[in-house]
């Protein structure tokens, strides 16, 4: 793995000559700071209006956990100048100001609702998002800048195909079961959900997979009835893909997951084949499993049936999703603020159970209104549109692959998660990407932004060369 | 009404534009780069910038747009000719293919150089790589309009 | 953006580009269907769901917000706010008479009435006007109770109350230019000040559902009862509106089938035995003064079955009446037969004289006299004239056609019928005890046989006076006797109050 070192730029000034000396070429990055500091602007307005709205004055209470973000933030941001990378200059930015949001909420809400004793002192729900966030952040980072490389993603993909599925049967055998699912794992203080991480390693493997096999995937058919289908080998991984989402619903009870997996899954195949049997076939198979798994198994029946009418049980299962929907309601347009949602209002704190890991979209739109609601779909949407636009600039299938996959499971979480709050889609228990509390997932889709800045930057090590049998399969390795 | 509801009032419109503000600002940006891409990639798969020519051709701080395949060497049968003293008649050719550019040498007498090291054979260089023939120094980056 | 997406490379087996095109377009598409879902809660739904009694914030406004009173037209209070024993709010009703139209408003049970129809606006959250709802957000204190203005006279609705006294029954009283309820009496009703109380509301809930004659049910907007004679005015209605009989209009065999009986089908149809009887035929008028079954059961025939459902559902028949309070859909047939919903041309026929498979509500009768009153245009029913908010925003409640029924022409000749039924030779007998002194009135009365044993409902409908109608009612008394001796003489005596009453 060798790294690219700097050439001499045009008029080397003293600092930079000395830091060239070291390898290193810093690189202005003017729209991330700009955008970080209109970030850094929004969320202390936020925090003045959460702490005037809290303490019935005009106030900026006590900003030590934003001061501590925004810091923390822009020493990222120097630490990209620095060492000169040229990643993308926007997932930064929008990171950042998810998390901002996400920490004005956690400061909002009540701060029993996550604890965490260290001796003389018990952290709080805001503190501990921020500790979260804070190393969630310095992994991006990391990644960000160190990798300028991929073949260790690309060379072991079936190594890391047997990590993910080593997990997950660690999370079977040893899982902790809380509310029926078992989702996390205890390994001596540290509680953590291996599931988050798998999102990471299962799309590490299916870009690897389908780089290699799509020309197969792509052109190879066999007749089957009156559609064509690839055939059947090729097939073998798409079942394997829909058996495990079915086993992860069945025994870890995490039908979004699930959900999630399939859905990435079916969207990689489709970006590397281009082919709709794929996508019909995928879906077919969802419907029966679906399907199957409503009649066998109450947990998703109870979910389904919340769904299609959560009135049936109001005061019961049906509680969270109405709650949610008076959220929504009574935000309106403009929202009530920061600060002045139901809770304040019947002095009954946590109105919502898991207010602060499913349910943050509602509680957000509440106090934000639609026009935050908007902003902070606008956000997926952004990221969505980096991660395509870095899929599209990669300089091969692998990296493209990889930037989709990564891309889609921050978008495709952000959607199922907030679907269910409108009752769009059934409710699941996932997470929305840097705004929902807890470790586990924060650390995973930092992860996720820090491979995609590493994917963005186009002075990273080109890929290698295209091997002897693609070149056979493909029209022609050049024009 | 009081000081207080009409300074909440102003702080929480504050906060919208501030987020609405944040943006703006954002879609101009992805708007440029969209616009730059969409314009770049009518034209060429990349460019070569001139950083050092001694002897002045081709001149340095010029910007010649590649073709997928682009010889270089001192030939004037070359897609680019560098005229250098320390360059042989055919050097070196750049070919894009599949998504990346690959360098190779042509047995060159003075071998040709990547961000500083000797190439062998096919090496794939990326966008922002720089490569050496003679005394004359190119850098690969990407069509950009702005 | 199609050939910076890869068409211009050297491509692959389709390449990855391509898809990515497509793969930006679904998720456009995603996300504009959660910003729809955002906008469907938020703006759409908003309203519903702020005001939902299931709502924790509708829970807090009541404890919280003192909610607004309730008012009579003139200005009479009739639901206001006490502490209670404990400092807890409760609702205090000074005038119990106006419980039917009132409800209560319970810390325990919840609401009804006008109680409930109007929950939010009385405590607050729903806003007045339009964009009320976004300025709101910025209000320090967010509710806005609103007094309520009924256009229930408390007076009228306390003597029709005493005028029920203890018998079943109810009265609707409206007045015929605006659609305005002047009183909506229940019998017997319940005292709304023994149900919200909190130590005895319970066991005076639980006495209340253990009595025999319901107090709690709505009888004049739910109960469903036998009409009668009233009916006529609604098949005049459809056979002059569907052209199937003229005013003038007369059957020959008619004065031969008053002593033979109309056969239909077998079933003979007979009119009640009066002392002149003429041998020329009844024409429109005569028939409506004497109340002449064979009459309007020929009207009915003649008219048709889809006619007749037809002009009754323009009436309102057939589907729940838009008011503030639930009501039950009244009916010419239950409809389950194969003639349009009649078993057969002898329900209709008896269905024409109210004595079918018919069942209406007080209400729905006094919206045909209304109707009627109003030169054959239907306007909505409603009980409240307009909302004061503690702000001081107003909303004024206008009155609303609901369709025009009969023409003009049509409507007159039908109110000098009923004005013939109250003041002609013949009629004085039946109805003339509804005569407000000095003034026109119209009126009809009906005797609606309901079993063979049971004493009949006793019905009138009618309007005064006739010229500029001023008040429209229907008066019902269960199992009272004829129309003659109870009802006929109560609405006349509360038309005579009214009219006193606003001069």
């Amino acid at each position: 793995m060798s790294v690219i070192v700097g050439v001499p730029v045009e008029r080397p000034g003293a600092i930079t000559s000395t830091l060239r000396r070291w390898g290193i070429r810093p690189r202005l990055r003017n729209l991330e700071l700009l955008l970080l500091l209109l970030a850094a602007a929004a969320l202390t307005v936020g925090w003045i209006s959460l702490a005037s709205q809290q303490a019935g004055r005009v106030t900026t209470g006590d900003p030590s956990v934003l001061m501590v973000y925004v810091g923390v933030l822009l020493v990222i941001h120097a630490a990209f100048v620095i060492t000169g990378r040229r990643t993308d200059q926007v997932l930064l930015p929008v990171t950042g100001l998810l998390g901002g949001l996400s920490l004005l909420l956690m400061a909002r809400l009540p701060q029993g609702l996550a604890t965490q004793d260290l001796g003389s002192i018990t952290l709080g729900l805001a503190p501990l998002q921020l500790f979260w966030l804070g190393l969630a952040l310095a992994v991006l980072a990391v990644l960000a800048i160190v990798v300028r490389n991929d073949d260790w993603l690309r060379a072991y993909k079936y190594t890391w195909a047997a990590v993910g599925i080593g997990l997950l049967l660690l999370v079977f055998v040893l899982g902790d079961p809380t509310n029926g699912a078992r989702l996390s794992l205890r390994i001596g203080p540290i509680a953590g959900q291996p599931s988050e991480l798998l999102k990471v390693i299962l799309v590490v493997f299916l870009a690897g997979y389908l780089a290699e096999n799509r020309t197969l995937l792509a052109r190879a058919s066999t007749r089957l009835g009156p559609i064509s289908v690839p055939p059947l080998p090729y097939l073998l991984p798409m079942l394997g893909m829909w058996g495990i989402a079915l086993a992860v619903v069945i025994v870890q009870r995490d039908l979004g997951a699930a959900l999630l997996f399939f859905s990435v899954f079916l969207t990689l195949v489709y970006v590397a084949t281009r082919r709709r049997a794929y996508v019909i076939l995928g879906l077919a198979l969802f419907l029966a499993g679906a399907t199957a798994l409503y009649f066998l198994f109450g947990h998703v029946r109870t979910r389904v049936d919340i769904w299609l009418d959560p009135y049936v049980d109001p005061l019961g299962s049906g509680y969270q999703v109405i709650h949610a929907l008076y959220s929504f309601g009574r935000g309106g347009i403009l929202g009530t603020g920061l600060g002045a949602g139901l809770p304040a209002v019947s002095g009954t704190p946590g109105d919502l159970p898991a207010i602060h890991t499913d349910f943050v979209f509602a509680a957000l739109a509440e106090e934000l209104g639609m026009l935050g609601a908007l902003a902070i779909l606008a956000l997926y949407g952004v990221i969505a549109e980096r991660g395509l636009r870095i899929a599209v600039q990669a300089a091969d299938d692998f990296r493209a692959l990889l930037a989709v996959g990564l891309t889609m499971v921050i978008v495709i979480q952000a959607a199922l998660i907030m679907g269910g709050n409108l009752k769009l889609v059934p409710l699941t228990g996932i997470t929305l990407p840097f705004v929902s509390y807890g470790g586990s997932s924060l650390l995973a889709n930092a992860i996720i932004v820090g491979l995609l800045l590493a994917l963005s930057d186009r002075g990273v090590e080109p890929p290698p060369p295209p091997s002897p049998r693609r070149r056979f399969l493909s029209r022609g390795g050049s024009r | 009404m009081d000081y207080f509801t009409l300074t909440i009032w102003l702080v929480r419109i504050g906060f919208v534009i501030c987020l609405y503000l944040f943006f703006f600002v954002l879609l101009r940006a992805l708007w440029r780069d969209l616009r730059a891409t969409v314009a770049a990639s009518g034209r060429s798969l990349g460019r070569l910038v001139v950083v050092a020519s001694p002897e002045g051709m081709p001149q340095a701080g010029s910007s010649i747009p590649l073709d997928a395949i682009t010889s270089l060497g001192r030939d004037v049968n070359n897609s680019i000719t560098v005229d250098d003293a320390f360059v042989s008649a055919e050097h070196a050719v750049l070919t894009f293919r599949g998504r990346a550019w690959y360098l190779e040498d042509r047995g060159s007498t003075n071998g040709t150089y990547l961000n500083g090291q000797r190439i062998q054979g096919v090496v794939p260089l990326g966008y922002g790589d720089e490569l050496q023939l003679g005394q004359v120094r190119l850098r690969l980056e990407r069509e950009r309009t702005s | 953006m199609s050939d910076l997406l890869g068409r211009s490379d050297p491509a692959v087996v389709p390449t990855i580009g391509s898809a990515l095109l497509r793969l930006g377009v679904a998720l456009a598409l995603v996300f504009t269907g959660l910003g729809l879902g955002l906008g469907y809660w938020q703006v759409v739904q908003a309203e519903t769901l702020t005001t939902d009694p299931g709502n924790p914030l509708v829970q807090a406004a009541v404890r919280a917000a003192p909610r607004g009173r309730i008012l009579d037209a003139s200005g009479e209070e009739v639901a206001v706010n006490v502490r209670g024993p404990n400092g807890e709010r409760l609702r205090s009703y000074p005038r119990p008479a106006m419980a039917p139209v009132v409800g209560y408003q319970s810390l325990i049970f919840g609401t009804s009435g006008v109680e409930r129809a109007y929950d939010a606006e009385l405590t607050g959250l729903k806003p007045l006007g339009p964009g009320g709802d976004m300025v709101r957000k910025f209000l320090p204190d967010p509710y806005d109770p609103s007094d309520l203005h009924l256009s229930v006279d408390v007076r009228l609705q306390e003597a029709a109350m005493a005028a029920l006294g203890d018998q079943r029954g109810a009265v609707v009283a409206i007045e015929p230019s605006t659609g305005r309820v002047l009183a909506l009496a229940s019998s017997p009703t319940f005292d709304p000040n023994l149900l919200v109380d909190p130590a005895g509301g319970q066991a005076y809930l639980d006495s209340l559902r253990g009595q025999r004659a319901s107090p709690l049910l709505e009888r004049a907007t739910q109960g469903l009862y036998v009409p009668g004679s009233v009916f006529k005015i609604v098949t005049a209605i459809a056979g002059l509106g569907s052209g199937a009989i003229r005013p003038d209009t007369t059957y020959a065999t008619q004065p031969a089938e008053y002593f033979d009986g109309f056969r239909v089908e077998g079933f003979s149809i007979r009119d009640s035995p009066r002392e002149f009887q003429t041998d020329d035929p009844l024409d429109l008028i005569e028939a409506t003064e004497v109340s002449s079954n064979i009459y309007f059961a020929h009207v009915g025939l003649d008219t048709g079955p889809e006619a007749m459902l037809d002009w009754a559902a323009r009436l309102g028949f057939g589907s729940p009446i838009d008011f503030d309070l639930p009501t039950a859909p009244s009916q010419v047939t239950n409809g389950d037969g194969p003639l349009f919903g009649f078993t057969d041309r002898v329900e209709l026929a008896n269905a024409a004289y109210g004595q079918g498979e018919t069942l209406v509500t007080p209400l729905q009768m006094a919206l045909v006299a209304a109707c009627v009153a109003n030169d054959g245009l239907l306007l909505r029913p409603t009980l409240v004239d307009r909302l004061v908010a503690e702000s001081g925003r107003t909303r004024t409640v206008e009155p609303a056609v609901v369709r025009r029924v009969s023409s003009a022409g049509d409507a007159e000749v039908i109110t000098q019928a009923m004005v013939t039924a109250v003041e002609g030779e013949f009629g004085q007998s039946f109805t003339g005890g509804a005569k407000v002194p000095g003034v026109t009135t119209a009126g009809k009365s009906g005797t609606a046989e309901v079993g063979d044993v049971a004493r009949p409902h006793s019905w009138f409908i009618g309007f005064a006076p006739a010229e500029e109608p001023r008040i429209a009612i229907a008066v019902i008394v269960e199992r009272a006797g004829t129309g003659r001796d109870v009802a006929v003489p109560m609405g006349g005596d509360l038309m005579e109050l009214y009219l006193s009453l606003i001069d």
